[in-house]
This record gives C-alpha cells, sequence and structure tokens, in this order.
C-alpha cells in the first residue's frame, strides 16, 4: 500500500515546488492512471515511491511517503527496489545489457537469488510476457514495443508487488501501446500486482485502469474512477488535456439535455450513447 | 557504417573461449606484432588472424575493421615515406631529389602491417565477446570491482546511443536550415561544435536515468559472486594460451 500525506518536493536550484500538497493512498492490486501536461509534476511523484527523491535527486521534502508502511525518506532504497519495480520513459538509456536475457537477470543477479530461483523466474517471465523467442536477440535490433516488454519484463523478474511505470508508451505505435496496456491489466489481475502508470494517451487510461489521477502544476486536481474523472471535460480544457472524443460528444448531448446515462469511455460505449439518442430523439418526433 | 564494437553471435571456437582467455589472447597477439621488425612475419600474423577470423564467422567483420583502420594505413605509409629516407631512391625528380626510397617503402609495409595486427585482434575481441560476459568473468574471475567494469560497459553501450542523438540533433539543424553539406571543412566543424551542447546535455540526461535505473535494480547490492552464468577455464582456453605464448617465445628468438 502506498500512503502520501502532505508531500511536497522542491529541486535544489529550482524556484517552484515540483510537487504541491499530496496526499494520495494506493491498495494494493489497484491499476491507476496519472495523467497530466509535462510538468505537471508526475514523473517527480513516481520518483517519490523508488525513494529516487529525496535520495537521488536533491531538494527540499515536506511531508511523508510510505510504501508498504516503510518511510521512503529513512528506509534503505535496498528495502524499497523489492517491493517497488520501475520502468522509465527513456527506452535506451535504461537498459544495462545488450542481450535480452542479460538485461533479465540483471536485477535477479544484483538481488542475489539462489541460480535455481533465477533460472525459474527467467524462464517465468519470458513466458508471461510471451517474449521467449526474443530470449538472445541484441537489445539493438528491437523494435520499440518489444524492448518495451524487456523493460517491463526485467522489472517483473524482481516480482515487486507494486509497478511505477513513466510514460512506457511513449515512444510506441498505437498497437504496441495497446499490447503494453494489456499486459499491465494481465499482471494486475492474475497476480495482483499495484500499477502505477504515467501516460498521455487518455483513451488508453480510460480503456484499461481502475483509477485516474490528474495532475496540474505538482498538485493532484482529480482523483478517482476514469468515468467520474474525464466529465470534469471544461477543467481538462484549461489544463490542456484532451479528453476523448465521445466523452466531448457526450457532454455537448448532455447539455442539450439529449443524454443522462453514464459517460462512455471507449468507441464501443459511444455508439451504444449514440444509438441510445438516436432512439430517443425518434420517439420524441425529432 | 554499423557499430565497429558490435558483437556478431556465434558458436565458434573463439565465442566459446573464456572471456578474460580472450582478451588476454587479444593483448599477446599485439605483443606479438610489436615484437618482430620482419615484414614476413607481419604478413604472416596478418594471414593467421584472417585465418581465425573466418574460421569464427566474423570475416566479413574483420574486412570491414580493416577498412576502417584504412585511414590511419594511408596516414603512416605517407608518414613512413616522406620520413625515411634511405636505400634506393625511386621516382627522382630533377634536382636529383627521389621522391620514394627503399627504405622508404619498406617501412610503410612494415608500420602499416604491424598498426593493423596490434589494433585488429582487440577490436575482432570485441566481436566474439558480450560486453556483459567480459563484465561478469573479469569481476568473478578477476576480482575486478564492478563498478568500474560497469563504467566500462556504460561507456561502450552509449556510443550507439549518443551517436544516434548526435544525428537527431544534426537533423533538427538541418531541418533550420544549417548547412551541414558545405564543403568547407572549417566552417563544417564551426557548425558543428555548438550541437556539443544539446549533445553534452542529453547524454547528462541518460547518463543519469540509466543510473537511476540501474539503481533500482539493485546496483548497489550487487556482490562479485552475483552472476547467473559460470565462466569456467576450460581445456580450450589453455591450449590457445600455449600457442600465443609459443608464438611469443618463437618471436623473441627468431624474430
Amino acid at each position: 500500500m502506498i500512503e502520501i500525506s502532505k508531500m511536497g518536493f522542491q529541486y535544489s536550484g529550482s524556484d517552484r515546488m515540483a510537487l504541491r500538497d499530496i496526499n494520495l493512498t494506493i491498495q494494493d492490486g489497484e491499476f491507476v492512471g496519472l495523467i497530466g501536461v509535462s510538468g505537471a509534476g508526475k514523473t517527480s511523484l513516481t520518483h517519490t515511491l523508488t525513494g529516487m527523491i529525496p535520495h537521488h535527486y536533491k531538494g527540499d521534502f515536506y511531508g511523508s511517503v510510505r510504501v508498504n508502511g516503510m518511510d521512503t525518506v529513512e528506509c534503505r532504497g535496498e528495502d524499497l527496489y523489492r517491493i517497488v519495480g520501475s520502468v522509465f520513459q527513456d527506452i535506451d538509456s535504461q537498459m544495462v545489457a545488450s542481450v535480452v536475457e542479460d538485461e533479465i537477470l540483471y536485477g535477479l543477479e544484483n538481488f542475489g537469488f539462489s541460480r535455481e530461483e533465477i533460472s525459474e523466474r527467467l524462464e517465468n517471465v519470458l513466458d508471461t510476457l510471451g517474449i521467449r523467442d526474443l530470449r538472445y536477440r541484441a537489445l539493438s535490433s528491437l523494435s520499440g514495443g518489444q524492448k518495451q516488454k524487456v523493460a517491463i519484463a526485467a522489472i517483473v523478474a524482481l516480482r515487486p508487488q507494486i509497478i511505477v511505470l513513466d510514460e512506457p508508451t511513449g515512444e510506441l505505435d498505437p498497437e504496441s501501446s495497446l499490447q503494453i496496456f494489456r499486459l499491465l491489466r494481465q499482471l494486475n489481475k492474475e497476480f495482483g500486482i499495484t500499477v502505477l502508470i504515467v501516460e498521455q494517451k487518455i483513451m488508453l487510461l480510460c480503456e484499461y485502469v481502475d483509477r485516474m489521477i490528474v495532475m496540474n502544476e505538482g498538485a493532484i486536481v482529480f482523483d478517482g474512477p476514469a468515468r467520474d474523472v474525464v466529465r470534469h471535460t471544461s477543467t481538462f480544457e484549461d489544463i490542456g488535456i484532451n479528453v476523448p472524443r465521445v466523452v466531448t460528444l457526450c457532454g455537448q448531448l448532455q447539455k442539450k439535455g439529449l443524454y443522462n446515462g453514464q459517460v462512455p469511455l471507449n468507441v464501443e460505449e459511444g455508439e451504444k450513447m449514440v444509438r441510445e439518442v438516436l432512439r430517443g430523439g425518434r420517439h420524441a418526433g425529432i | 557504417m554499423g557499430n565497429i564494437l558490435e558483437f556478431v553471435p556465434g558458436d565458434s571456437f573463439l565465442h566459446r573461449l573464456n572471456p578474460i582467455t580472450k582478451i588476454v589472447l587479444a593483448f599477446l597477439f599485439c605483443i606479438c606484432s610489436l615484437l618482430s621488425n620482419n615484414l614476413l612475419i607481419q604478413v604472416g600474423l596478418l594471414a593467421f588472424l584472417m585465418i581465425i577470423a573466418f574460421a569464427a564467422g566474423i570475416g566479413e567483420k574483420a574486412m570491414g575493421l580493416l577498412r576502417t583502420l584504412l585511414f590511419f594505413c594511408i596516414l603512416m605509409i605517407i608518414l613512413q615515406l616522406i620520413f625515411m629516407r634511405g636505400g634506393v631512391g625511386y621516382l627522382v625528380l630533377p634536382g636529383g631529389f627521389p621522391l620514394v626510397t627503399s627504405d622508404g617503402l619498406y617501412y610503410a609495409a612494415l608500420f602499416t602491417l604491424r598498426i593493423i595486427n596490434a589494433t585488429l585482434p582487440l577490436l575482432m575481441m570485441f566481436a566474439i565477446t558480450q560486453m556483459n560476459d567480459l563484465t561478469n568473468a573479469m569481476v568473478n574471475r578477476l576480482h575486478v570491482p564492478y563498478r568500474y567494469m560497469f563504467i566500462l560497459t556504460t561507456a561502450f553501450r552509449f556510443i550507439p546511443i549518443l551517436a544516434g542523438e548526435f544525428h537527431d540533433i544534426m537533423d533538427a539543424q538541418k531541418a533550420r536550415g544549417v548547412e551541414f553539406d558545405t564543403r568547407n571543412i572549417f566552417k563544417k566543424i564551426g557548425l558543428i561544435v555548438p550541437l556539443c551542447v544539446p549533445l553534452l546535455v542529453s547524454s547528462v540526461k541518460k547518463v543519469d536515468s540509466g543510473a537511476v535505473s540501474a539503481q533500482v535494480r539493485g546496483f548497489s547490492l550487487r556482490t562479485r559472486g552475483a552472476g547467473y552464468k559460470a565462466y569456467p577455464f576450460r581445456l580450450g582456453d589453455l591450449l590457445a594460451l600455449l600457442l600465443l605464448a609459443a608464438m611469443i617465445v618463437l618471436l623473441v628468438f627468431f624474430g
């Protein structure tokens, strides 16, 4: 469980707070999406969970962040890394090896697992992520989506309770992005891993996450089920985040009093909404 | 041109040698090339090296590396022809000044071959050794601190990443109308120098994110014994080392 209370952070040398007054509790097994324009503090927030803030990135830290009851400021980083795994934005620079297998082995070796344990986990993760055929491939020969899967595999192999991903689909095409989200949902459902994902593609978030957090200027603006959060279309526009077109359409229909059902989150639900409105219109003789 | 240090996968005798053996062999071969002033022996060494390369399935790679070395070879030939003035003169200019001398030719050939024989083995070693294996073997077997090997591996790993970054920045500049295709070499250098700032900034960022990523995967916890793969020394390693040692002994006495 992640408990953040009254947390704030200011990078040293910066004249503004990167994070302000963050209060957040994430239960085990949740699938949480984090969205916001760049500079909103999303990446900083993920860094606080791994203890990189304030241990690696220095600055003034206020309040507290607790992961499974451990205070990230006081506890040893090593204890935290066993619980929280992170996948970073830049795919290439986070790789430490040149072959897929070595990349996955890296963390396992570092944490000092026994040889049997390592081979069991390695085989397991290759199957779970469906990358067995990539095992001996050079990382430089992989596509962006494949690399991202390897990066996630390297973390999943460590069997963390929480995975934090910073825009893992940032450099990927729509199909690969979708694959990554499916994979994360599978990990979330099958293994109960808590997933916190920073993502710009709001459609994907709407479709996959249980809970959506919107950040702006270092603070949390909205926090709740995706369906509730996306209703605030005007605030989204003010902040500069695009809402899915089905949501915009829904808002307009609601304004005209033509629709008062639940907010659609994907194309199928949007279709249902439109059909319903049309049917209603026909009944009303419009 | 691909990355000249890139690994070429394979399952040859050389590929299967212990990484430490490979690097020692490469250095021993370099020593061999420095021991002899005999042109024929240098030719023999190069021939031997090429046979090894083709046997290990990296023949094409070795030829590619030779092409990369060509520039230095030509430079060496020119320098030797200019500065080694002895023996019979050829291509005598009107003033009785020979453009080329027999000594010049001899040393040009000798030093060119020596450059190749001293550098090619190391480059070939990288073609048949995974950096990761080399790191792990050095740490496990030779007890080199992991920290230092990690720096080395990371440096190698970042070469292609930074090269890509550099191209991106250059393309971005080209799109803004900077004429990198100018023929004037000095002007070109003048245009490239300012690119160093964005390149430096982005590489520092990349290195930092690499460090953070290694750290959250337990970089600081790694012990000397950590390593899933074992790197035993086998009979083949011994034989290869003995062969090179014998070559050195022969060259010391008869080279």
